[in-house]
Protein backbone atom coordinates (compact mmCIF):
# COMPACT_ATOMS: atom_id res chain seq x y z
CA UNK A 1 0.00 0.00 0.00
CA UNK A 2 1.52 3.39 -0.94
CA UNK A 3 2.40 5.57 2.06
CA UNK A 4 -0.31 8.14 1.30
CA UNK A 5 -3.22 5.71 1.31
CA UNK A 6 -1.66 3.92 4.23
CA UNK A 7 -1.36 7.11 6.28
CA UNK A 8 -4.90 8.18 5.49
CA UNK A 9 -6.14 4.73 6.49
CA UNK A 10 -4.16 4.95 9.71
CA UNK A 11 -5.67 8.35 10.41
CA UNK A 12 -9.17 6.99 9.85
CA UNK A 13 -8.36 3.99 12.06
CA UNK A 14 -7.06 6.25 14.84
CA UNK A 15 -10.39 8.12 14.87
CA UNK A 16 -12.46 4.92 14.87
CA UNK A 17 -10.13 3.55 17.55
CA UNK A 18 -10.95 6.57 19.78
CA UNK A 19 -7.23 7.28 20.04
CA UNK A 20 -6.70 11.02 20.34
CA UNK A 21 -2.89 10.87 20.67
CA UNK A 22 -2.51 8.61 17.67
CA UNK A 23 -4.84 10.83 15.63
CA UNK A 24 -2.70 13.88 16.41
CA UNK A 25 0.56 12.04 15.65
CA UNK A 26 -0.82 10.63 12.38
CA UNK A 27 -2.16 14.04 11.37
CA UNK A 28 1.34 15.43 11.85
CA UNK A 29 2.76 12.56 9.80
CA UNK A 30 0.26 13.37 7.05
CA UNK A 31 1.63 16.92 6.87
CA UNK A 32 5.27 15.79 7.10
CA UNK A 33 4.71 13.50 4.13
CA UNK A 34 3.45 16.38 2.05
CA UNK A 35 -0.12 15.12 1.87
CA UNK A 36 -2.71 17.80 1.32
CA UNK A 37 -4.44 18.77 4.59
CA UNK A 38 -7.82 18.66 2.86
CA UNK A 39 -7.28 15.02 1.90
CA UNK A 40 -6.18 14.29 5.44
CA UNK A 41 -9.44 15.71 6.72
CA UNK A 42 -11.81 14.27 4.16
CA UNK A 43 -10.23 10.84 3.58
CA UNK A 44 -8.73 10.39 7.04
CA UNK A 45 -10.60 12.15 9.84
CA UNK A 46 -14.04 12.39 8.23
CA UNK A 47 -13.77 8.83 6.94
CA UNK A 48 -13.03 7.67 10.48
CA UNK A 49 -16.05 9.58 11.81
CA UNK A 50 -18.18 8.08 9.04
CA UNK A 51 -17.15 4.59 10.09
CA UNK A 52 -17.78 5.49 13.75
CA UNK A 53 -21.27 6.64 12.72
CA UNK A 54 -21.86 3.30 11.00
CA UNK A 55 -20.75 1.40 14.11
CA UNK A 56 -23.13 3.60 16.12
CA UNK A 57 -26.01 2.70 13.84
CA UNK A 58 -25.09 -0.99 14.09
CA UNK A 59 -25.13 -0.68 17.91
CA UNK A 60 -21.44 -1.61 18.12
CA UNK A 61 -20.69 1.88 19.40
CA UNK A 62 -22.84 3.92 21.77
CA UNK A 63 -22.71 7.56 22.79
CA UNK A 64 -19.53 7.41 24.94
CA UNK A 65 -17.61 5.74 22.09
CA UNK A 66 -18.95 8.16 19.47
CA UNK A 67 -17.96 11.12 21.66
CA UNK A 68 -14.44 9.78 22.06
CA UNK A 69 -14.12 9.33 18.30
CA UNK A 70 -15.23 12.92 17.85
CA UNK A 71 -12.64 14.13 20.38
CA UNK A 72 -9.96 12.36 18.35
CA UNK A 73 -11.35 13.82 15.13
CA UNK A 74 -11.38 17.39 16.49
CA UNK A 75 -7.81 16.97 17.83
CA UNK A 76 -6.72 15.93 14.34
CA UNK A 77 -8.63 18.85 12.83
CA UNK A 78 -6.69 21.25 15.06
CA UNK A 79 -3.48 19.93 13.48
CA UNK A 80 -4.64 19.86 9.87
CA UNK A 81 -6.96 22.87 9.58
CA UNK A 82 -4.23 25.58 9.76
CA UNK A 83 -2.67 23.95 6.68
CA UNK A 84 -5.74 24.09 4.49
CA UNK A 85 -4.81 26.05 1.38
CA UNK A 86 -7.97 28.02 0.85
CA UNK A 87 -10.98 27.62 3.01
CA UNK A 88 -14.03 27.58 0.84
CA UNK A 89 -16.21 28.90 3.63
CA UNK A 90 -18.51 30.64 1.21
CA UNK A 91 -19.46 27.22 -0.11
CA UNK A 92 -20.40 25.84 3.26
CA UNK A 93 -24.02 25.31 4.06
CA UNK A 94 -25.09 26.94 7.28
CA UNK A 95 -27.00 24.90 9.78
CA UNK A 96 -28.58 26.60 12.81
CA UNK A 97 -29.21 24.00 15.48
CA UNK A 98 -30.55 23.92 19.02
CA UNK A 99 -32.70 22.24 21.66
CA UNK A 100 -36.12 23.89 21.99
CA UNK A 101 -37.10 25.88 25.08
CA UNK A 102 -38.09 23.82 28.08
CA UNK A 103 -35.53 21.11 27.48
CA UNK A 104 -31.91 20.98 28.53
CA UNK A 105 -31.09 17.54 27.13
CA UNK A 106 -28.55 18.26 24.44
CA UNK A 107 -26.53 15.10 23.96
CA UNK A 108 -28.38 14.15 20.79
CA UNK A 109 -28.16 17.67 19.40
CA UNK A 110 -24.41 17.72 20.09
CA UNK A 111 -23.96 14.45 18.22
CA UNK A 112 -25.84 15.84 15.22
CA UNK A 113 -23.61 18.92 15.33
CA UNK A 114 -20.46 16.77 15.33
CA UNK A 115 -21.62 14.66 12.41
CA UNK A 116 -22.73 17.71 10.41
CA UNK A 117 -19.41 19.50 10.99
CA UNK A 118 -17.57 16.37 9.95
CA UNK A 119 -19.63 16.32 6.78
CA UNK A 120 -18.63 19.90 5.97
CA UNK A 121 -21.57 21.93 7.22
CA UNK A 122 -21.01 25.15 9.15
CA UNK A 123 -22.99 24.64 12.33
CA UNK A 124 -24.26 27.54 14.41
CA UNK A 125 -25.09 26.01 17.76
CA UNK A 126 -27.73 27.88 19.77
CA UNK A 127 -27.35 25.48 22.70
CA UNK A 128 -30.17 24.16 24.82
CA UNK A 129 -33.43 25.59 26.20
CA UNK A 130 -33.68 27.91 23.16
CA UNK A 131 -36.89 30.00 22.65
CA UNK A 132 -38.65 29.55 19.29
CA UNK A 133 -38.07 33.21 18.41
CA UNK A 134 -34.32 32.79 18.78
CA UNK A 135 -34.25 30.02 16.16
CA UNK A 136 -35.96 32.41 13.76
CA UNK A 137 -33.80 35.43 14.61
CA UNK A 138 -30.50 33.59 14.35
CA UNK A 139 -31.46 31.72 11.19
CA UNK A 140 -32.25 35.10 9.58
CA UNK A 141 -29.14 36.87 10.84
CA UNK A 142 -26.66 34.21 9.74
CA UNK A 143 -28.47 33.43 6.49
CA UNK A 144 -28.97 29.81 7.44
CA UNK A 145 -29.75 27.13 4.88
CA UNK A 146 -31.01 24.75 7.54
CA UNK A 147 -32.70 24.93 10.91
CA UNK A 148 -32.41 21.87 13.14
CA UNK A 149 -34.63 21.61 16.20
CA UNK A 150 -34.50 18.84 18.73
CA UNK A 151 -36.18 17.84 21.95
CA UNK A 152 -36.13 14.83 24.23
CA UNK A 153 -39.33 15.72 26.02
CA UNK A 154 -42.92 15.43 24.90
CA UNK A 155 -43.59 18.53 27.01
CA UNK A 156 -41.73 20.78 24.59
CA UNK A 157 -43.00 19.53 21.25
CA UNK A 158 -45.37 22.49 20.98
CA UNK A 159 -42.37 24.82 20.99
CA UNK A 160 -41.20 23.16 17.78
CA UNK A 161 -44.53 23.95 16.13
CA UNK A 162 -44.09 27.55 17.24
CA UNK A 163 -40.88 27.92 15.20
CA UNK A 164 -42.91 26.98 12.12
CA UNK A 165 -45.72 29.44 12.93
CA UNK A 166 -43.25 32.27 13.54
CA UNK A 167 -41.56 31.63 10.20
CA UNK A 168 -44.90 31.45 8.45
CA UNK A 169 -46.06 34.66 10.09
CA UNK A 170 -42.99 36.40 8.69
CA UNK A 171 -43.55 34.60 5.38
CA UNK A 172 -39.99 33.27 5.36
CA UNK A 173 -40.70 29.58 5.92
CA UNK A 174 -39.52 28.75 2.39
CA UNK A 175 -36.08 30.22 2.99
CA UNK A 176 -35.06 27.39 5.27
CA UNK A 177 -35.02 23.63 5.24
CA UNK A 178 -36.14 22.52 8.67
CA UNK A 179 -35.11 19.24 10.25
CA UNK A 180 -36.45 17.90 13.54
CA UNK A 181 -35.39 15.07 15.79
CA UNK A 182 -35.15 13.73 19.30
CA UNK A 183 -36.66 11.00 21.47
CA UNK A 184 -40.41 11.70 21.20
CA UNK A 185 -40.25 12.98 17.60
CA UNK A 186 -41.31 10.63 14.82
CA UNK A 187 -41.52 10.86 11.05
CA UNK A 188 -45.27 11.20 11.53
CA UNK A 189 -44.88 14.22 13.82
CA UNK A 190 -42.35 15.76 11.41
CA UNK A 191 -44.79 15.35 8.54
CA UNK A 192 -47.71 16.77 10.52
CA UNK A 193 -45.88 19.96 11.45
CA UNK A 194 -44.52 20.35 7.93
CA UNK A 195 -40.81 19.71 8.58
CA UNK A 196 -38.61 19.06 5.57
CA UNK A 197 -36.72 16.27 7.24
CA UNK A 198 -36.61 13.95 10.22
CA UNK A 199 -33.67 11.86 11.33
CA UNK A 200 -33.70 9.08 13.87
CA UNK A 201 -30.03 9.61 14.79
CA UNK A 202 -26.97 11.76 14.10
CA UNK A 203 -25.60 9.71 11.22
CA UNK A 204 -29.00 9.72 9.56
CA UNK A 205 -29.23 13.51 10.02
CA UNK A 206 -26.27 14.02 7.67
CA UNK A 207 -27.84 11.82 5.00
CA UNK A 208 -31.16 13.63 5.31
CA UNK A 209 -29.48 17.05 5.07
CA UNK A 210 -27.54 15.99 1.98
CA UNK A 211 -30.68 14.58 0.41
CA UNK A 212 -32.52 17.84 1.03
CA UNK A 213 -29.69 19.72 -0.68
CA UNK A 214 -29.89 17.36 -3.64
CA UNK A 215 -33.58 18.07 -4.04
CA UNK A 216 -32.99 21.76 -4.79
CA UNK B 1 -63.60 5.08 49.35
CA UNK B 2 -60.19 3.81 48.37
CA UNK B 3 -61.21 0.23 49.11
CA UNK B 4 -62.21 -1.64 45.99
CA UNK B 5 -63.04 -5.33 46.11
CA UNK B 6 -61.74 -5.43 49.64
CA UNK B 7 -58.24 -4.27 48.78
CA UNK B 8 -57.00 -0.76 49.44
CA UNK B 9 -54.87 0.91 46.78
CA UNK B 10 -51.91 0.51 49.08
CA UNK B 11 -52.54 -3.20 49.65
CA UNK B 12 -52.91 -3.79 45.94
CA UNK B 13 -49.63 -2.10 44.93
CA UNK B 14 -47.63 -3.50 47.84
CA UNK B 15 -49.28 -6.88 47.18
CA UNK B 16 -48.14 -7.10 43.58
CA UNK B 17 -44.62 -5.99 44.54
CA UNK B 18 -44.56 -8.70 47.22
CA UNK B 19 -45.73 -11.33 44.68
CA UNK B 20 -49.15 -11.78 46.30
CA UNK B 21 -52.33 -12.69 44.46
CA UNK B 22 -54.36 -9.59 43.73
CA UNK B 23 -57.64 -8.87 41.98
CA UNK B 24 -56.28 -6.73 39.13
CA UNK B 25 -53.21 -4.64 38.32
CA UNK B 26 -52.97 -1.27 40.03
CA UNK B 27 -52.86 1.79 37.76
CA UNK B 28 -50.31 4.30 38.98
CA UNK B 29 -48.20 7.26 37.94
CA UNK B 30 -45.23 7.28 40.31
CA UNK B 31 -44.31 10.97 40.28
CA UNK B 32 -40.86 12.50 39.83
CA UNK B 33 -39.93 12.25 36.18
CA UNK B 34 -43.25 10.46 35.58
CA UNK B 35 -45.67 12.77 37.35
CA UNK B 36 -49.25 13.66 36.48
CA UNK B 37 -49.27 17.26 37.76
CA UNK B 38 -50.89 18.40 34.53
CA UNK B 39 -52.16 21.91 33.85
CA UNK B 40 -55.77 20.61 33.76
CA UNK B 41 -55.48 19.50 37.41
CA UNK B 42 -53.79 22.68 38.63
CA UNK B 43 -56.32 24.90 36.89
CA UNK B 44 -59.10 23.25 38.88
CA UNK B 45 -57.49 23.56 42.30
CA UNK B 46 -55.09 26.49 42.26
CA UNK B 47 -52.36 24.40 43.90
CA UNK B 48 -49.80 25.35 41.33
CA UNK B 49 -46.35 24.69 40.06
CA UNK B 50 -43.70 26.01 40.23
CA UNK B 51 -44.61 27.03 43.82
CA UNK B 52 -45.38 23.43 44.84
CA UNK B 53 -41.81 22.38 44.01
CA UNK B 54 -40.53 24.28 47.06
CA UNK B 55 -43.39 24.21 49.58
CA UNK B 56 -44.14 20.99 51.47
CA UNK B 57 -47.82 21.77 52.15
CA UNK B 58 -48.48 22.79 48.55
CA UNK B 59 -46.55 19.78 47.28
CA UNK B 60 -48.74 17.48 49.37
CA UNK B 61 -51.92 19.32 48.28
CA UNK B 62 -50.98 19.02 44.61
CA UNK B 63 -50.10 15.33 44.98
CA UNK B 64 -53.51 14.84 46.63
CA UNK B 65 -55.24 16.73 43.80
CA UNK B 66 -53.51 14.56 41.20
CA UNK B 67 -54.61 11.42 43.07
CA UNK B 68 -58.21 12.53 43.44
CA UNK B 69 -58.70 13.86 39.93
CA UNK B 70 -56.77 11.46 37.73
CA UNK B 71 -57.77 8.18 39.32
CA UNK B 72 -54.16 7.03 39.62
CA UNK B 73 -53.93 4.78 42.67
CA UNK B 74 -50.99 6.41 44.35
CA UNK B 75 -49.59 9.68 45.62
CA UNK B 76 -46.30 10.71 44.06
CA UNK B 77 -43.73 13.33 44.98
CA UNK B 78 -41.79 15.38 44.01
CA UNK B 79 -42.73 16.64 40.52
CA UNK B 80 -39.25 16.93 39.07
CA UNK B 81 -35.81 15.34 38.70
CA UNK B 82 -33.79 18.22 40.10
CA UNK B 83 -34.02 17.99 43.91
CA UNK B 84 -30.87 15.88 44.13
CA UNK B 85 -28.72 17.82 41.63
CA UNK B 86 -29.63 21.09 43.32
CA UNK B 87 -28.27 20.10 46.72
CA UNK B 88 -25.19 18.62 45.03
CA UNK B 89 -24.44 22.09 43.65
CA UNK B 90 -26.03 22.53 40.22
CA UNK B 91 -28.08 25.59 39.33
CA UNK B 92 -31.76 24.93 38.74
CA UNK B 93 -34.30 26.78 36.64
CA UNK B 94 -37.48 26.07 38.61
CA UNK B 95 -39.71 26.29 35.52
CA UNK B 96 -43.33 27.45 35.52
CA UNK B 97 -46.87 26.08 35.59
CA UNK B 98 -46.46 24.07 32.39
CA UNK B 99 -42.72 23.56 32.23
CA UNK B 100 -40.89 21.39 34.70
CA UNK B 101 -37.67 22.39 36.49
CA UNK B 102 -34.45 21.77 34.64
CA UNK B 103 -30.72 22.01 35.15
CA UNK B 104 -29.55 25.52 34.18
CA UNK B 105 -25.88 24.72 34.67
CA UNK B 106 -24.02 21.72 36.01
CA UNK B 107 -21.86 22.24 39.08
CA UNK B 108 -18.70 20.60 37.74
CA UNK B 109 -16.98 20.39 34.37
CA UNK B 110 -15.54 16.92 34.96
CA UNK B 111 -15.95 13.99 37.33
CA UNK B 112 -12.44 14.66 38.71
CA UNK B 113 -13.65 18.04 39.96
CA UNK B 114 -16.64 16.75 41.91
CA UNK B 115 -16.13 18.08 45.42
CA UNK B 116 -17.57 15.85 48.12
CA UNK B 117 -19.88 17.49 50.62
CA UNK B 118 -20.75 16.28 54.06
CA UNK B 119 -23.76 13.90 53.83
CA UNK B 120 -25.59 15.52 56.77
CA UNK B 121 -25.18 18.92 55.17
CA UNK B 122 -26.60 17.58 51.90
CA UNK B 123 -29.61 16.06 53.64
CA UNK B 124 -30.50 19.34 55.31
CA UNK B 125 -30.09 21.46 52.16
CA UNK B 126 -32.32 22.58 49.31
CA UNK B 127 -35.69 20.89 48.89
CA UNK B 128 -34.77 17.56 50.52
CA UNK B 129 -36.84 18.29 53.60
CA UNK B 130 -39.64 19.81 51.53
CA UNK B 131 -40.13 16.43 49.87
CA UNK B 132 -39.73 14.54 53.16
CA UNK B 133 -42.26 16.78 54.91
CA UNK B 134 -44.73 16.42 52.05
CA UNK B 135 -44.33 12.64 52.32
CA UNK B 136 -45.16 12.78 56.02
CA UNK B 137 -48.29 14.88 55.38
CA UNK B 138 -49.50 12.50 52.67
CA UNK B 139 -48.75 9.33 54.64
CA UNK B 140 -50.78 10.75 57.51
CA UNK B 141 -53.66 12.01 55.37
CA UNK B 142 -54.02 8.99 53.08
CA UNK B 143 -53.19 5.84 55.07
CA UNK B 144 -54.78 3.56 52.45
CA UNK B 145 -53.00 5.01 49.44
CA UNK B 146 -49.37 4.23 48.59
CA UNK B 147 -47.09 7.26 48.80
CA UNK B 148 -44.26 7.01 46.30
CA UNK B 149 -41.01 8.86 46.91
CA UNK B 150 -39.23 9.47 43.63
CA UNK B 151 -35.47 9.55 43.54
CA UNK B 152 -33.38 10.40 40.49
CA UNK B 153 -31.04 7.56 39.59
CA UNK B 154 -27.26 7.58 40.11
CA UNK B 155 -26.23 8.03 36.47
CA UNK B 156 -28.75 10.80 35.74
CA UNK B 157 -27.94 12.63 38.96
CA UNK B 158 -24.21 12.52 38.23
CA UNK B 159 -24.89 13.66 34.64
CA UNK B 160 -26.84 16.57 36.17
CA UNK B 161 -23.91 17.77 38.28
CA UNK B 162 -21.11 17.11 35.75
CA UNK B 163 -21.20 18.41 32.17
CA UNK B 164 -23.04 15.47 30.55
CA UNK B 165 -20.90 15.21 27.40
CA UNK B 166 -17.73 15.13 29.47
CA UNK B 167 -19.33 12.73 31.92
CA UNK B 168 -20.27 10.23 29.20
CA UNK B 169 -16.74 10.27 27.79
CA UNK B 170 -15.22 9.84 31.21
CA UNK B 171 -17.22 6.64 31.73
CA UNK B 172 -14.67 5.22 29.28
CA UNK B 173 -11.72 7.59 29.58
CA UNK B 174 -11.45 8.27 33.29
CA UNK B 175 -13.09 5.34 34.97
CA UNK B 176 -11.50 5.98 38.35
CA UNK B 177 -13.02 9.44 38.68
CA UNK B 178 -16.29 8.39 37.05
CA UNK B 179 -16.72 5.64 39.64
CA UNK B 180 -15.64 7.98 42.43
CA UNK B 181 -18.24 10.60 41.47
CA UNK B 182 -21.09 8.15 40.86
CA UNK B 183 -20.31 6.32 44.08
CA UNK B 184 -20.47 9.57 46.05
CA UNK B 185 -23.76 10.49 44.37
CA UNK B 186 -25.19 7.01 44.98
CA UNK B 187 -24.33 7.12 48.69
CA UNK B 188 -26.18 10.42 48.95
CA UNK B 189 -29.18 8.99 47.05
CA UNK B 190 -29.22 6.00 49.45
CA UNK B 191 -29.47 8.36 52.40
CA UNK B 192 -32.12 10.46 50.70
CA UNK B 193 -34.20 7.35 49.95
CA UNK B 194 -33.78 6.25 53.55
CA UNK B 195 -34.95 9.69 54.74
CA UNK B 196 -38.06 9.46 52.56
CA UNK B 197 -38.84 5.97 53.91
CA UNK B 198 -38.41 7.34 57.44
CA UNK B 199 -40.98 10.02 56.58
CA UNK B 200 -43.58 7.47 55.59
CA UNK B 201 -43.30 6.81 51.86
CA UNK B 202 -44.60 3.35 50.97
CA UNK B 203 -41.99 2.77 48.30
CA UNK B 204 -39.28 4.39 46.21
CA UNK B 205 -39.29 4.76 42.43
CA UNK B 206 -36.06 5.45 40.57
CA UNK B 207 -36.12 7.30 37.25
CA UNK B 208 -32.73 7.28 35.59
CA UNK B 209 -33.23 8.69 32.09
CA UNK B 210 -29.50 8.92 31.31
CA UNK B 211 -28.93 5.27 32.26
CA UNK B 212 -30.41 3.81 29.10
CA UNK B 213 -29.18 1.14 26.75
CA UNK B 214 -29.43 3.59 23.89
CA UNK B 215 -27.11 6.11 25.53
CA UNK B 216 -24.68 3.88 27.41
CA UNK B 217 -24.64 0.64 25.45
CA UNK B 218 -24.35 -2.74 27.18
CA UNK B 219 -20.77 -2.33 28.42
CA UNK B 220 -21.30 0.84 30.40
CA UNK B 221 -24.86 -0.05 31.36
CA UNK B 222 -23.50 -3.09 33.17
CA UNK B 223 -20.42 -1.39 34.59
CA UNK B 224 -22.20 1.70 35.90
CA UNK B 225 -26.00 1.62 35.74
CA UNK B 226 -26.64 -1.92 37.03
CA UNK B 227 -23.95 -1.66 39.70
CA UNK B 228 -25.06 1.64 41.25
CA UNK B 229 -28.79 1.04 40.81
CA UNK B 230 -28.32 -2.19 42.74
CA UNK B 231 -26.46 -0.41 45.53
CA UNK B 232 -29.43 1.92 45.90
CA UNK B 233 -31.91 -0.96 45.62
CA UNK B 234 -30.08 -3.03 48.25
CA UNK B 235 -30.09 -0.07 50.64
CA UNK B 236 -33.85 0.36 50.25
CA UNK B 237 -34.40 -3.38 50.70
CA UNK B 238 -32.17 -3.43 53.79
CA UNK B 239 -34.42 -0.75 55.25
CA UNK B 240 -37.44 -2.99 54.56
CA UNK B 241 -38.65 -0.77 51.71
CA UNK B 242 -39.88 -1.55 48.20
CA UNK B 243 -38.43 -0.07 45.04
CA UNK B 244 -39.37 0.24 41.36
CA UNK B 245 -36.86 1.16 38.62
CA UNK B 246 -37.91 2.86 35.40
CA UNK B 247 -35.66 2.39 32.37
CA UNK B 248 -36.12 4.91 29.57
CA UNK B 249 -35.88 4.21 25.87
CA UNK B 250 -35.29 1.03 23.93
CA UNK B 251 -33.78 -1.70 26.10
CA UNK B 252 -32.80 -4.09 23.29
CA UNK B 253 -29.05 -3.69 23.67
CA UNK B 254 -29.17 -4.20 27.46
CA UNK B 255 -32.10 -6.60 27.81
CA UNK B 256 -30.02 -9.42 29.32
CA UNK B 257 -28.98 -7.13 32.18
CA UNK B 258 -32.56 -6.24 33.16
CA UNK B 259 -33.05 -9.34 35.36
CA UNK B 260 -29.83 -8.41 37.17
CA UNK B 261 -31.49 -5.24 38.47
CA UNK B 262 -32.80 -6.33 41.84
CA UNK B 263 -35.76 -3.93 42.09
CA UNK B 264 -39.27 -5.15 42.96
CA UNK B 265 -40.57 -4.07 39.55
CA UNK B 266 -39.16 -2.82 36.24
CA UNK B 267 -40.96 -0.08 34.35
CA UNK B 268 -40.21 0.55 30.68
CA UNK B 269 -40.83 2.99 27.87
CA UNK B 270 -43.54 2.66 25.22
CA UNK B 271 -41.45 0.96 22.52
CA UNK B 272 -40.69 -2.03 24.76
CA UNK B 273 -42.99 -5.02 24.36
CA UNK B 274 -43.59 -5.81 28.02
CA UNK B 275 -45.50 -8.96 27.22
CA UNK B 276 -42.50 -10.50 25.45
CA UNK B 277 -40.15 -9.21 28.15
CA UNK B 278 -42.30 -11.05 30.69
CA UNK B 279 -42.36 -14.17 28.55
CA UNK B 280 -38.58 -14.10 28.34
CA UNK B 281 -38.03 -13.32 32.03
CA UNK B 282 -41.11 -14.61 33.92
CA UNK B 283 -39.54 -13.65 37.25
CA UNK B 284 -39.86 -9.93 36.44
CA UNK B 285 -42.66 -7.80 37.85
CA UNK B 286 -43.39 -5.47 34.95
CA UNK B 287 -44.77 -1.96 34.93
CA UNK B 288 -45.83 0.23 32.05
CA UNK B 289 -46.24 1.38 29.43
CA UNK B 290 -49.08 3.34 27.94
CA UNK B 291 -47.72 5.75 25.33
CA UNK B 292 -47.50 9.29 26.69
CA UNK B 293 -47.91 10.51 23.13
CA UNK B 294 -51.23 8.69 22.94
CA UNK B 295 -52.20 10.11 26.32
CA UNK B 296 -51.49 13.63 25.11
CA UNK B 297 -52.91 13.50 21.60
CA UNK B 298 -55.10 10.40 21.47
CA UNK B 299 -58.83 9.91 22.01
CA UNK B 300 -60.20 8.46 25.26
CA UNK B 301 -61.63 5.31 23.62
CA UNK B 302 -58.29 4.46 22.02
CA UNK B 303 -56.54 5.06 25.33
CA UNK B 304 -58.98 2.78 27.14
CA UNK B 305 -58.39 0.07 24.53
CA UNK B 306 -54.64 0.31 25.03
CA UNK B 307 -55.01 0.18 28.81
CA UNK B 308 -57.18 -2.93 28.46
CA UNK B 309 -54.58 -4.49 26.21
CA UNK B 310 -51.87 -3.97 28.83
CA UNK B 311 -54.04 -5.67 31.45
CA UNK B 312 -54.79 -8.47 29.01
CA UNK B 313 -51.08 -8.90 28.32
CA UNK B 314 -50.56 -9.63 32.00
CA UNK B 315 -48.59 -6.47 32.79
CA UNK B 316 -48.40 -6.32 36.58
CA UNK B 317 -48.70 -2.56 37.13
CA UNK B 318 -50.24 -0.25 34.55
CA UNK B 319 -48.69 3.19 34.21
CA UNK B 320 -47.73 5.80 31.61
CA UNK B 321 -44.64 4.80 29.62
CA UNK B 322 -42.60 7.85 30.49
CA UNK B 323 -42.93 11.50 31.56
CA UNK B 324 -46.35 12.97 30.82
CA UNK B 325 -46.74 16.25 28.99
CA UNK B 326 -48.26 18.87 31.29
CA UNK B 327 -50.78 19.59 28.54
CA UNK B 328 -52.17 16.03 28.62
CA UNK B 329 -55.98 16.27 28.95
CA UNK B 330 -57.38 15.07 32.27
CA UNK B 331 -60.14 13.25 30.36
CA UNK B 332 -57.50 11.08 28.66
CA UNK B 333 -55.85 10.12 31.93
CA UNK B 334 -59.23 9.24 33.42
CA UNK B 335 -59.94 7.04 30.40
CA UNK B 336 -56.77 5.13 31.23
CA UNK B 337 -57.35 4.73 34.97
CA UNK B 338 -61.03 3.86 34.62
CA UNK B 339 -60.29 1.25 31.95
CA UNK B 340 -57.90 -0.57 34.28
CA UNK B 341 -60.28 -0.38 37.23
CA UNK B 342 -63.08 -1.87 35.12
CA UNK B 343 -61.08 -5.06 34.61
CA UNK B 344 -62.71 -7.98 36.39
CA UNK B 345 -61.25 -9.85 39.29
CA UNK B 346 -60.43 -12.93 37.25
CA UNK B 347 -57.15 -11.29 36.35
CA UNK B 348 -54.66 -13.88 37.58
CA UNK B 349 -51.92 -11.40 38.32
CA UNK B 350 -48.98 -11.64 40.64
CA UNK B 351 -45.80 -12.54 38.85
CA UNK B 352 -44.95 -15.48 41.11
CA UNK B 353 -48.35 -17.05 40.63
CA UNK B 354 -48.82 -16.35 36.95
CA UNK B 355 -50.46 -19.44 35.54
CA UNK B 356 -50.29 -18.30 31.97
CA UNK B 357 -54.09 -18.19 31.90
CA UNK B 358 -54.32 -14.55 32.87
CA UNK B 359 -55.47 -13.61 29.40
CA UNK B 360 -59.13 -13.96 30.33
CA UNK B 361 -60.79 -10.85 31.61
CA UNK B 362 -64.13 -9.19 31.44
CA UNK B 363 -65.27 -5.65 31.56
CA UNK B 364 -67.58 -4.91 34.48
CA UNK B 365 -70.05 -2.20 33.63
Amino acid sequence: MPPKEQLLKELSDAVVGMDEDRTVATSQAVLENGIDAYEGISQGLADGMDRAGQLFEQEEYFIPELLMCSDAMYAGLDVLRPHLKTVADGEKRRFVIGVIEGDTHDIGKNLVKIMLETAGFEVIDLGRDVPAQEFVDRAKSVGADFIGISTLMTTTMDGIREVFSLLEREQIRDQFRIMVGGGPISQGFADRIGADGYAVNAAEAVRVARKLLGSD
Amino acid sequence: MSTVNGLTARERLVGILRHRQIDRPPVICPGGMMNAAIVDVMNRTGHNLPEAHSDAVLMAELAGDVYQQTGFENLGIPFCLTVEAEVLGSTINIGDLACEPKIASEAFSSTAQVAFKDPDELLSAGRIHTVAAAAAILADRYPDVPVIGNVTGPISTTASIVDPMRFLKELAKDKANAHRAISYVTDFLCQYAQLLLDHGVTLITIGDPTATGEILGPRFFEEYAVRYLNRLIDTVHAAGGLIIVHICGNINSVKNFIPEIRSDAISTDAMVNLRSLKEEYPQLTTMGNLSTYLLQFGFPDKIATQAHRLVQDGIDIISPACGLSTSTPLENIRAMTEAVKECASDFAGGSASDTGNSMEWEVVR
